[in-house]
């Protein structure tokens, strides 16, 4: 690339050596004090929040619980229509900190069982509670017999892990909610599967998603799906689980946790795939989800059906595309991997990721472990503003550093994945934005195809002079990352924020 | 007076309205330019102090926030290397001339010496160190912003000289107006039209040069019924500026905008440019509603309605609801606790002679439950009520409050008599949208 040898790049090269240097511990791989991710109680509460008739209780101050009802549960209202939903905190205060809050939590239970008749409470642990050892386990194992809903409790205490263990901690931990199968309750769900690795609910009713996709192919096929664990499953479901054919992943990352759990348990096999972006991502996950529902006819009928009714559009696009460059935004580990892997296989193009942070290949270990398995390795490019402490520069640095890489680079030649918050001089395509959804599946890559043209075809347009400013105001001072909440959507799972005063925060869920 | 609900099964479980004392504490952190955040805890409090700058509208690429991410070690072992590492760092980085450095929960608990290390380390920080405990055990939002506000006392420096007619204005963001900052607005203008000079705002855009001189002023105004109180008490005891109209509701709706107009006037002796504001702003209203707004008459008269809401907008619309448009308010949802205004309330309502019911530190299950017993026609709420409304079937909700699903692109007050009309005109928006058919049987127009 031009500029390869510039002083500000501090990695470049394949996936699988910065992965290496990361493990030797030669590459910075600690994520500033600038940069925050929701924490092991925020990620925890996501997945618990999409589970439907279940009241989580977040023993510990009100923030806790408050925090994360404004980010999901109003957001799921906002969104998807889902009535009305509690996140109830004990709301510990001083006192309780000094002699312990088992009376309130006790209390808690005892109220929240007869005032909401919930099919489960999950007693969820905040810092507060967990640093002064409040026996939680002890008290929900005792109030138990009193009560009618399932009960459980989930140690998350947000200083307990990094930033996916929440969810991987829950997804566990769901399991021991599930019936064992026998042959009566598999022969019921022979036919059906279950999508594992979803989170926060249901999905939006007015645009397609990539969920409703899925969904649709599976249906299209000729099977069921049991549950989206957990986005909007009941706990009938969930209990019913381990009786399917197969658990397919919606995200590998996520999903693994649960279907690995499930596999172990109940001998529930799992369909771990990358995200199906894209038509070879997409057969592949098609495939493996028919091998175990035994309709492999079925699954190519449906791939060359589903694949004709896309030929005709798709194949002009990938005239258009095949041999171009692709940079790919990197603040999204396994977005923008399987973004690549789509880009690479589907599209012919040469795929460059663009400032991956190094934290991420601890973080998205399984992910990255399972992907070099399957033979992707893409190019990373990590540039020095990746690794800056919080300065808003650091933010100019990145882009001016994309700048200089690209150089004389053709725009017609090279086309930019990334947010539309960033501003290259070669065509951007945002496959975040929620008018270019759903990103899976067929119709996904056809979407995917038509946004990438329609970017191609209006690069002669230079980029909105007044929506560049909104982002790179000429006075700018200092910002952290977690306030980069607009541009950096993509960083964070949807909506991990607050919800916030006005909609357009969670304009990118 | 009003008749307080009770609840069952309420005790122990809440399902919270309002965040914890860090969120308060961080959102007056926010209102102070050129200072910078330090928090010492997990990450995910993070996402609490970024609400705290959502609060304030901070421009996203001005926030100075740095957490120091403690992990199960931190907590095990003490974060005091990582702390002092970390202050160092936003030191250098962002150059501010104060440094909040404030504990949450794990770091309180545990027991780091925030204040020690703080003092120990001054020596080479270029900036001003200044140690917080907030942990969110400590209290609701109201109480944080107490506490946040206590920390301000060491920059606000004491004068024996005070200037004549000027004020500093406390805690403008403890307001539920999604646009708050236009009340403030609305507030400096006007006293500004009299000839009052506004000192300090503690703390909205407010300069560390602006909190020095606060102690300047010859009076303090609070600017919500629901935090502040204390502090406005110490500053009269500190620095012996008096707290002047916490005794009367804050300028929402006609009748309540002229009482606080005219409280500022007599104790400020401007009377007659008070009188000149209050007959061009209520002509100006009147002339408007009459214009555009006539069928509010019909609609709105003995309309049964609920407010849920804080103190600091609750009070003063109850009486623009029941004595400017004929509404009857049959139930009052305080989010806050209204411990400091409570005897205001008292004394609104029995002015008006109304028994409304009435909850306080109202949770999501309370204002549910409130709402399903009551009989109301309309909710004056968030889009919280506006879902809880929903689903029970009240057609009229208003969603005025934050957080809103309303889409603001202009800042909108709701003080004084054009805040009057922005007030009303999301109002009828709102009612005109409720009965619009939404299950339009297009199969038979086509």
């Amino acid at each position: 690339m031009v500029g390869i040898a510039n002083e500000s790049v501090v990695f470049f090269g394949h996936l699988s050596e910065l992965y290496q240097l990361a493990k030797e511990g030669k590459i910075e791989t600690k994520l500033q004090g600038s940069h925050t991710r929701p924490c092991k109680f925020w990620t925890a509460m996501k997945i618990l929040s999409g589970i439907k008739n279940t009241v989580v209780i977040a023993h510990g101050p009100s923030g806790c619980a408050f925090g994360v009802k404004q980010a999901y549960k109003l957001t799921n209202c906002r969104n998807s229509g889902s009535p009305y939903e509690s996140i109830i905190t004990t709301n510990i205060d001083e006192k309780a900190i000094v002699y312990g809050g088992e009376k309130e939590l006790k209390g808690a239970i005892l109220e929240v069982d007869k005032k909401y008749k919930p099919d489960v409470i999950f007693v969820a642990t905040s810092c507060a509670t967990g640093i002064i050892g409040d026996y939680v386990d002890a008290i929900v194992n005792k109030i138990k017999p009193k009560i009618n809903a399932e009960i459980m409790a989930i140690h998350c205490e947000g200083f307990a892990g990094e930033y996916r263990s929440g969810f991987d901690l829950v997804f566990r931990q769901i399991v021991q909610l599930m019936d064992k199968p026998d042959s009566e309750s598999r022969s019921k769900l022979a036919n059906s599967v279950n999508i594992v690795g979803g989170k926060m609910g249901p999905e939006r009713t007015e645009i397609e998603t990539d969920v409703k996709e899925l969904r649709r192919l599976i249906e299209s096929m000729g099977a069921n799906v049991n549950a989206v664990i957990a986005g909007n499953c009941s706990l009938e479901e969930i209990k019913q689980a381990p009786s399917v054919a197969v658990n397919c992943t919606l995200c590998l990352d996520l999903g693994y946790a649960i279907g690995r759990e499930m596999l172990d348990q109940f001998d529930t096999p799992l369909n771990s795939t990358i995200l199906p972006y894209g038509i070879s991502a997409t057969e592949r996950w098609l495939r493996e989800a028919a091998k175990h529902l035994h309709m492999e006819n079925e699954a190519e009928k449906l791939i060359k059906r589903e694949y004709e009714a896309i030929r005709i559009e798709f194949e002009e696009a990938k005239k258009y595309l095949a041999g171009k460059m692709a940079i790919v935004e990197g603040h999204d580990a396994i977005k923008s991997l399987s973004i690549a892997h789509m880009l690479e296989r589907d599209f012919g193009m040469r795929a460059v990721i663009y400032n991956f942070h190094p934290w991420s290949t601890q973080a998205r270990e399984t992910s990255i472990d399972y992907l070099l398995e399957t033979g992707l390795d893409p190019e990373i490019l990590i540039t020095k503003g990746t690794l800056a402490f919080g300065k808003y520069e650091a933010m100019v640095q990145t882009e001016n550093e994309l700048m200089e890489y690209l150089g004389d680079l053709n725009p017609e030649t090279t086309v930019y994945f990334g947010s539309s918050m960033s501003f290259p001089n070669i065509p951007v395509v945002d496959l975040n934005a929620i008018l270019n959804r759903p990103r899976f599946g067929y119709r996904g890559a056809l979407k995917v195809a038509k946004c990438i043209c329609t970017a191609l075809e209006y690069s002669f347009r230079p980029r909105s002079w007044v929506t560049k400013k909104m982002v790179f105001p000429e006075d700018s001072g200092l910002c952290s990352a977690q306030s980069l909440t607009p541009k950096l959507a993509q960083d964070l799972p949807d909506c991990t924020v607050y919800a916030g005063r006005e909609r357009g925060k969670c304009m990118m869920s | 007076m009003y008749d307080e609900l009770k609840f069952d099964n309420c005790n122990h479980s809440k399902d919270p309205m309002v965040g914890c004392a860090l969120e308060g504490a961080t959102g007056v952190l926010a209102g102070i330019k050129d200072i910078s955040i330090v928090i010492h805890s997990p990450q995910g409090c993070s996402s609490t102090v970024s609400a705290a700058y959502d609060v304030h509208e901070i421009d996203f690429t001005k926030r100075k926030v740095a957490c120091t991410r403690l992990f199960e070690t931190d907590v095990v072992m003490g974060a005091s290397s990582k702390l002092k590492n970390l202050i160092e760092e936003a030191d250098s980085k962002f150059k501010t001339k104060a440094i909040f450095v404030v504990g949450t929960c794990a770091a309180d608990i545990i027991g780091e010496d925030i204040e020690g290390l703080c003092r120990n380390i001054q020596p080479q920080i270029n900036a001003k160190l200044i140690p917080l405990m907030a942990g969110g055990f400590r209290g609701n939002l109201y109480d944080g912003i107490e506490l946040g506000l206590n920390a301000l006392f060491p920059f606000i420096k004491k004068q024996k000289e005070k200037i004549p007619d000027s004020v500093n204005l406390i805690a403008p963001q403890a307001n539920l107006n999604p646009t708050w900052w236009a009340d403030l607005k609305w507030v400096r203008e006007t006293l500004e039209k009299v000839g009052i000079k506004v000192q300090a705002v503690l703390p909205h855009d407010t300069s560390l040069e602006e909190l020095d001189n606060a102690g300047l002023a010859s009076a303090n105004i609070l600017l919500s019924h629901d935090a502040g109180y204390k502090f406005g008490v110490k500053m009269q005891e500190v620095h012996g500026i008096p707290l002047i109209l916490s005794d009367i509701p804050l300028p929402i709706g006609l009748k309540n905008t002229a009482r606080w107009l005219r409280a500022v006037g007599n104790y400020f002796g401007v009377e007659e440019k008070v009188e000149a504001i209050i007959k061009d702003g209520e002509y100006m209203a009147i002339d408007v509603l009459r214009r555009r707004g006539l069928m509010m008459i019909p609609r709105y008269r003995n309309c049964r309605v609920a407010v849920s809401a804080d103190a600091t907008m609750g009070i003063g619309l109850t009486r623009m609801l029941f004595e400017e448009l004929e509404m009857i308010p049959e139930l009052l949802l305080f989010r806050s606790p209204v411990s400091d205004s409570q005897l205001l309330l008292e004394n609104e309502l029995n002015d008006m002679g109304i028994t409304p019911k009435v909850v306080f530190s109202a949770d999501g299950y309370q204002i549910k439950q409130s709402l399903m017993e009551s009989c109301v026609d309309a909710v004056f709420g968030s889009s919280w009520e506006y879902y809880l409304a929903e689903e029970l079937g009240i057609k009229f909700v208003f969603d005025v409050f934050s957080p809103t699903n309303r889409q603001n692109y202009l800042n909108r007050a709701y003080f004084g008599y054009e805040g009057m009309l922005n007030f009303l005109e999301n109002v009828a928006n709102d009612w005109e949208r409720a009965l619009r058919s939404k299950h339009i049987n297009w199969e038979e127009y086509s």
